[in-house]
């Protein structure tokens, strides 16, 4: 099954989903229109041969700057003292794509047809939630909790949304942009 | 017939007999203590190959006494080779408390060190000497088998020092570990 026959079949049943700007290598790359079209969207992969959940992911599109173009953390070290010397310059970067939304991402895999469809999903970052795929694939259990623990986004309806792999002392979620370390126990 | 032993390789031929010896006992337990380190089968990182490597048949860690134990129960000497994460940290500590004294740490690398090229992180242990005593440090990274070699030689040379008046232990276990309960 190539391409533009799964779109097709996408768009007969799907009229809102539309294909990304950007295409993940080869395969085909989807963008969603609202949160609600996922839990339908993903009953009918699973139905229509793509029962294989491969992945669940995100990108804090945030960026390393601020919504003005500076450098927002000049001392990334969180161990220098108050008022050291700026590490990073700051100076107005142009032209950057950086907003405060995430770009999720869930990719499903038919193993009849091996064909992939990239489906992604911009949210706004505060407070951002997402309906969880554990009632349908449960590969999405774990994948969906280190989603959770590196950049904070909810599931909603997940059974058991809980840090899988920074320890319990680590405090926020080190892969979001605006992430500051908070010194712990080992860092005296 | 008596002989007071402070090199004993080079004086044992030369006894007649070789029915009396008379050493130190800081000499003879040291000389056991130094020429059989065993070290715990223990890597982190990338590290890890090369203590694999200086185990392997090319460069024989065995011809120095030093013989990877499977349990931290039958070890001496800790090898630690590798990033240490914090979530490693407390692993760690509970390993160094289930080795029998005296004990002995290498840090091997710079990671292991002071955190190398993941100082900046969130997640990674800035030095090993945070949590454990460190005995010899090897720069590197990672450092070659013959470096790994040559902090064992090291070892042994503060293992000679040891004496039983100062309580068998070496400058850095007198600071001792951090508190696994802490």
């Amino acid at each position: 099954m190539t391409n533009d026959e799964v779109f097709a079949k996408i768009s007969a049943k799907f009229p809102m989903v539309e294909k990304a700007a950007v295409q993940v290598k080869d395969y085909l790359t989807v963008r969603l229109s609202s949160k609600d079209d996922l839990l339908p969207f993903a009953q009918w992969a699973k139905d229509s041969s793509f029962d294989m959940l491969e992945t669940v992911t995100a990108t804090d599109l945030l960026g390393p700057v601020d919504m003005k173009g500076y450098i927002r953390q000049q001392n990334f070290n969180p161990f220098l003292p108050d008022g050291a010397t700026p590490q990073i310059e700051s100076a107005p970067t142009t032209g950057y794509p950086y907003r405060p939304a995430m770009d999720l991402l869930w990719v499903f895999f038919s193993v009849a047809e091996k064909a992939r469809v990239f489906v992604r999903l911009e949210l706004p970052r505060e407070g951002i939630s997402a309906p969880s795929l554990v009632p349908l694939f449960k590969s999405a259990d774990w994948q969906e909790r280190e989603a959770f623990d590196l950049l904070g986004i909810g599931f909603e309806g997940h059974p058991n949304l809980t840090k899988i792999l920074t320890p319990d002392f680590t405090q926020g979620h080190p892969l979001r942009k605006d992430y500051v370390h908070i010194k712990d126990r080992f860092d005296e | 017939m008596a002989m007071i032993l402070e090199k004993l390789p080079g004086l044992t031929k030369g006894l007649p007999g070789g029915e009396l010896f008379l050493t130190t006992s800081d000499y003879i337990i040291d000389l056991g203590r130094r020429q059989s380190m065993w070290p715990m089968t223990f890597g982190l990182a990338c590290c890890a190959i090369e203590m694999m490597a200086s185990y392997a048949s090319r460069l024989d860690f065995d011809r120095m006494g030093v013989i990877p134990r499977a349990s931290p129960r039958q070890a001496d000497v800790m090898i630690v080779a590798g990033t240490v994460c914090k979530k490693m940290a407390e692993p760690i500590l509970e390993i160094y408390h289930q080795m029998p004294e005296p004990r002995f740490v290498i840090s091997m690398g710079s990671c292991a060190n002071c955190g190398g090229p993941y100082y900046d992180s969130y997640s990674v242990l800035k030095g090993v000497d945070r949590i454990v005593p460190v005995d010899v440090y090897i720069a590197g990274c990672p450092p070659r088998p013959e470096a790994l070699q040559y902090a064992v030689v090291k070892l042994q040379e503060k293992i000679s020092k040891m004496s039983l008046k100062k309580g068998l232990a070496t400058v850095q276990q007198e600071k001792g570990s951090r508190d696994i309960n802490a």
